[in-house]
């Protein structure tokens, strides 16, 4: 009875221009924070190496061949770069200064063996978890990660010995050894592989690996920085890319491609975000705003109930519920046409070549629940001061 | 209950001269029980007096006291209570809900302490001879009709006092006498007093107190 009195004086066109407003705002929302993470997200676990994060060297030039520019880092030509404000770290890669050959030393696995080229970064550039990221004097096994391309070849080589190729998780399994020597001594580590990598083109040791290594069989006292590791932040890739460009560096083309477009597309996301957030406001406004010309229109309806004896609260309960269920189905009416953009944008940037995923992101489910209990919040304080103001 | 009117003064009337005898500005009080008639002539404040009672306006210099709780202090939860179990009102405007028929209208009061059921409320209208009108829209009855049904939703609470305020002026005599009947009974049913706010006429009633204005 209390429904029919109160919400009989409806401008049903408005309400439905409201609900359309609300939909689209909590459709573009979700489809935008969804993809937002997803192209964060992109990209990550696929490298052992931490996201936005790029090897830089010098370019070689015909002069620093000659000897006339130097192709290695001063302290001071770091410094400078730590300072550029869209760059969150700036750290050296130690290479080996000695001699080291990689073989295989399973039972399981034709022997193999080849020179190597060691490698270290510092472990804050690394997608890998601390406690299998350590050696120290003594250890027996020192941990690696693999650059691809060498398991590829490995592959090869299996391959040409009629042996079956290994995976990833296989090669993890299979017992390697380092031959580490000099001039005039040599000794014999095992290796185990924890991960790979596309980027690096060498074998990354930890850092204290490389230090011993560097101090027992290194054969020059000093030691040149050659290459650098640089993470940028977030969506300011471009200006990493144009500082490499500016400072004739270089780096692997498809760490700055993949960076690039990452920064592009969550820049766009970012826009189009922004544009949902006011979106969903302005439509939040406009229920608000209807349920206030609703009370407005049943001022007199309100008015007489409370002086019969019905209790504010027992109004505004009823007008509260009935916009938390216009909203209900609002978000679920968003989320549905959320579902049926998705499926179309995944196949788009699959089509493109950005494979992101099919599962949901956590943040824009969360991002509806937020908007659901803010709406519910103003719409109850809103119905509050209707009602009290005909008390 | 009593109800004490201490040295109130609504803004409205203060400028105007009050007799020794006037409810406005003195010492006043509405006995538990007593039925009382309050005459006096237009302009001199029965629907102020309503609203003041009912708690609907508090722009008056003075005290109000249902026994000897000062209302000042009554939060809206209060109002809402005293408004639903202790005092129930005829609004001179009616304030019924005209887009409403008179069964809901009456059911929307009714269901909140449901008093009554469905019958009785039928024979209640029977009483006043508006049974006829059970489904049709406030709006469309005459407001003497209408005026029988604000009385019947009146009366369909528990209540300790019922403040009339002009609730006959658009009934005959023989429905006047058959509305105050009504009420009369519902009153001593209740043990409560009633208010009868008239600009005169005495409606041939036995009354416990006369106050004026």
């Amino acid at each position: 009875m209390l429904k029919k009195l109160l919400f009989r004086n409806q401008d049903i066109k408005q309400l439905v221009i409201a609900v359309i407003g609300s939909c689209l705002g909590i459709t573009f929302l979700i489809t935008s924070i969804h993809y937002l993470i997803k192209v964060n997200e992109f990209g990550e676990g696929a490298d052992i190496l931490g996201p936005n994060t790029l090897i830089v060297q010098k370019e070689v030039s015909n002069s620093s061949t000659l000897n006339f520019a130097k192709t290695d880092f001063s302290p001071a030509e770091i410094a400078i770069l730590k300072k550029e404000p869209f760059i969150l770290d700036v750290k050296p890669v130690i290479s080996n200064n000695f001699d080291v050959s990689f073989e295989t030393a399973d039972p399981l696995v034709p022997r193999f063996r080849s020179d190597v080229f060691i490698q270290t970064v510092d472990p804050k550039f690394l997608d890998v978890k601390s406690n299998k990221w350590h050696w120290k004097m003594g250890d027996t096994v020192v941990p690696i990660i693999l650059p691809r391309d060498f398991l590829v070849m490995l592959n090869t080589f299996m391959s040409a010995s009629g042996i079956p190729q290994i995976s990833d998780d296989l090669a993890k399994d299979i017992r390697f050894r380092f031959t580490l020597s000099n001039d005039t001594q040599k000794e014999w580590i095992d290796a185990k592989i924890i991960g790979f990598t596309n980027e690096v083109p060498s074998i990354l040791v930890p850092e204290s690996f490389m230090e011993f290594g560097n101090k027992k069989y290194g054969i020059a006292a000093d030691q040149k920085i050659t290459q650098l590791m640089i993470s940028g932040k977030e969506s300011e890739f471009g200006l990493v890319e144009d500082m490499v460009k500016s400072r004739h560096l270089e780096s692997k083309n498809s760490q700055i491609v993949v960076g690039r477009l990452k920064s592009m597309v969550g820049t766009l996301i970012i826009v189009v975000l922004g544009i949902s957030i006011i979106a969903v406001f302005v439509s939040c406004l406009v229920l608000i705003q209807y349920a206030q010309l609703l009370m407005s229109r049943n001022a007199y309806e309100v008015r007489t109930l409370l002086r019969i004896g019905y209790a504010p609260k027992q109004i505004i309960r009823t007008f509260f519920i009935y916009f938390i269920l216009i909203f209900g189905f609002v978000s679920v009416i968003g989320l549905a046409m959320f579902l049926v953009s998705k499926y179309y944008l995944d196949k788009m940037f699959e089509e493109g070549g950005l494979y992101l995923g099919k599962d949901f992101t956590f943040y824009s489910i969360a991002a509806l629940l937020f908007a659901y209990v803010l709406f519910g919040i103003a719409s109850f304080f809103n119905a509050k001061k209707g009602i009290y103001k005909q008390f | 209950m009593d109800i004490t009117f201490q040295n109130i003064m609504p803004q409205p009337l203060a400028s105007m001269q009050h007799g020794d005898e006037s409810i406005w500005g003195n010492h006043v009080v509405l006995k538990h029980g007593h039925k009382i008639m309050l005459n006096a002539s237009s302009g001199k404040g029965k629907s102020t007096f309503t609203s003041v009672v009912f708690g609907l306006r508090k722009d008056f210099e003075g005290k109000l006291l249902y026994d000897q709780t000062d209302t000042a202090k009554f939060t809206p939860a209060d109002w809402t209570e005293i408004r639903k179990i202790k005092i129930s009102v005829v609004f001179q405007d009616l304030q019924l809900f005209p887009t409403l028929t008179v069964k809901e209208n009456l059911f929307l009061k009714n269901e909140l302490c449901n008093v009554f059921s469905e019958n009785e409320l039928i024979q209640m209208l029977e009483a006043l001879e508006i049974d006829n009108k059970w489904e049709q829209k406030c709006g469309l009855l005459s407001m003497g009709q209408q005026q029988r049904v604000a009385i019947i939703r009146a009366l369909c609470q528990p209540f300790e006092w019922l403040i009339l305020d002009e609730p006959f002026s658009h009934l005959d005599i023989e429905n006047t006498r058959k509305s105050l009947k009504l009420i009369n009974e519902r009153c001593n049913n209740l043990n409560a007093g009633f208010v009868l706010t008239s600009l005169g006429d005495r409606h041939e009633f036995n009354y416990d107190d006369e106050i004026k204005l």
